[in-house]
């Protein structure tokens, strides 16, 4: 695998595949930001064939799989030619509309990858509940020294191999920028709420209670007032398990519902749960 | 036939588009919503947009998709 060391080698790899390619098909969606991202932090490496490029991002002590091909068997093809997708832990992401991902998840499948996982999108529409802060709030951003405590909640909380965990650099950067909000108990973090706001739009990244917290108005007070500053914005969405209904009730309750965008999960043999 | 503005606002309707200069930066629309966009485009039209103009600068506000149309051999 070759290092990628600008974001122009990954546009270019991908304009080389698309032009004049029928069925060009790809899962690399990333914005420029977040490539810009992991290049500067030398997470990504690239492997070319005839027909497709392979981008493989590093993860803790797995790969994330992206690629784009100029059509299905021509993807199939360049899969079976890539020695680190039988050698590497490595999982492969497919965003889309559940019943149009079947192609690329047959391909991936006869690679020897497996249905790990599935997220699934949910959204609601704006304006943010714009009541006053409650006077007995506990919330408060996270703080430098709180990093530690939220990359550990969110580790241990989270499915590293399905749920896209943040790595301590972007901990680092979202208790910076204030996209943290916590609850703190005795000095001991309780809950987190991780969001990312882009102009009307705005995401929930992690919204994760300790155990010893739960049931015990932390989460709903980290949801209440995540939704109380974003009263500006029109359009809220967040990515959940879809085997976890505990979480899906929670988010309904507060009114976000399926959009119907998934995200299909596949790894290699070399994951394990 | 549907204009852009009753594209975007079908697939993003709690969004004011003619209010915005940039979709993206916005947060109005993400990448996600560009791959559905551009299947919009094509069927009201009936013209195939190519991958490689599939960049955000086709897609940062209404003369840009106009624009994008007009290349791609839509009669506006």
């Amino acid at each position: 695998m070759s290092p990628v060391n600008t974001v122009g080698e990954v546009l270019d790899a991908v304009r080389r595949i698309k032009a004049g390619a029928a069925g060009f098909c790809t899962n690399l969606f990333p914005s420029p930001q977040k490539l810009q991202s992991w290049v500067d932090h030398n997470e990504l490496f690239s492997e070319a064939r005839d027909g497709a490029t392979f981008f493989f991002k590093k993860d803790r002590d797995f790969w994330h799989l992206y690629f784009c091909a100029a059509d299905l068997p021509g993807l199939q093809l360049a899969m079976n030619l890539v020695p680190q997708l039988t050698t590497e832990p490595v999982v492969a992401d497919l965003v889309g509309v559940d019943a149009a991902l079947g192609g690329l998840s047959s391909s991936l499948e006869t690679a020897g990858f497996r249905r790990y996982a599935q997220l699934q999108r949910m959204s609601r529409a704006g304006p943010g509940d714009e009541a006053g802060r409650a006077v007995d709030d506990p919330t408060v951003f996270a703080e430098k020294h709180d990093r530690p405590a939220v990359l550990e909640l969110i580790e241990s909380l989270f499915d590293r191999y399905g749920e896209q965990l943040p790595m301590p650099y972007e901990i680092e950067s979202a208790v910076d920028n204030h996209q943290v909000l916590a609850v703190k108990r005795d000095d001991t973090l309780a809950g987190i709420l991780f969001f990312e706001t882009q102009g009307l739009a705005s995401a929930v990244r992690f919204w994760a209670v300790a155990e010893k917290f739960q049931s015990s108005g932390v989460g709903s007070a980290l949801m209440r007032r995540y939704l109380q500053v974003h009263s500006d914005v029109r359009r809220f969405t967040l990515w959940v398990n879809a085997n976890n209904q505990n979480a899906i009730r929670k988010y309904e309750h507060y009114r976000y519902a399926p959009d119907g965008l998934v995200d299909c999960i596949l790894a290699n043999g070399l994951i394990h749960p | 036939m549907k204009s852009i503005a009753d594209i975007l606002r079908e697939i993003r309707p709690e969004f004011d588009f003619s209010a915005s200069n940039d979709f993206l930066a916005d947060g109005m629309l993400d990448s996600f919503d560009v791959v559905t966009l551009v299947s919009a485009l094509d069927k009201n039209w009936g013209i195939s947009i190519e991958g490689t103009d599939i960049v955000p600068e086709n897609f940062k506000n209404l003369q840009a998709i106009e624009a994008l149309l007009r290349k791609s051999g839509a009669k506006i």
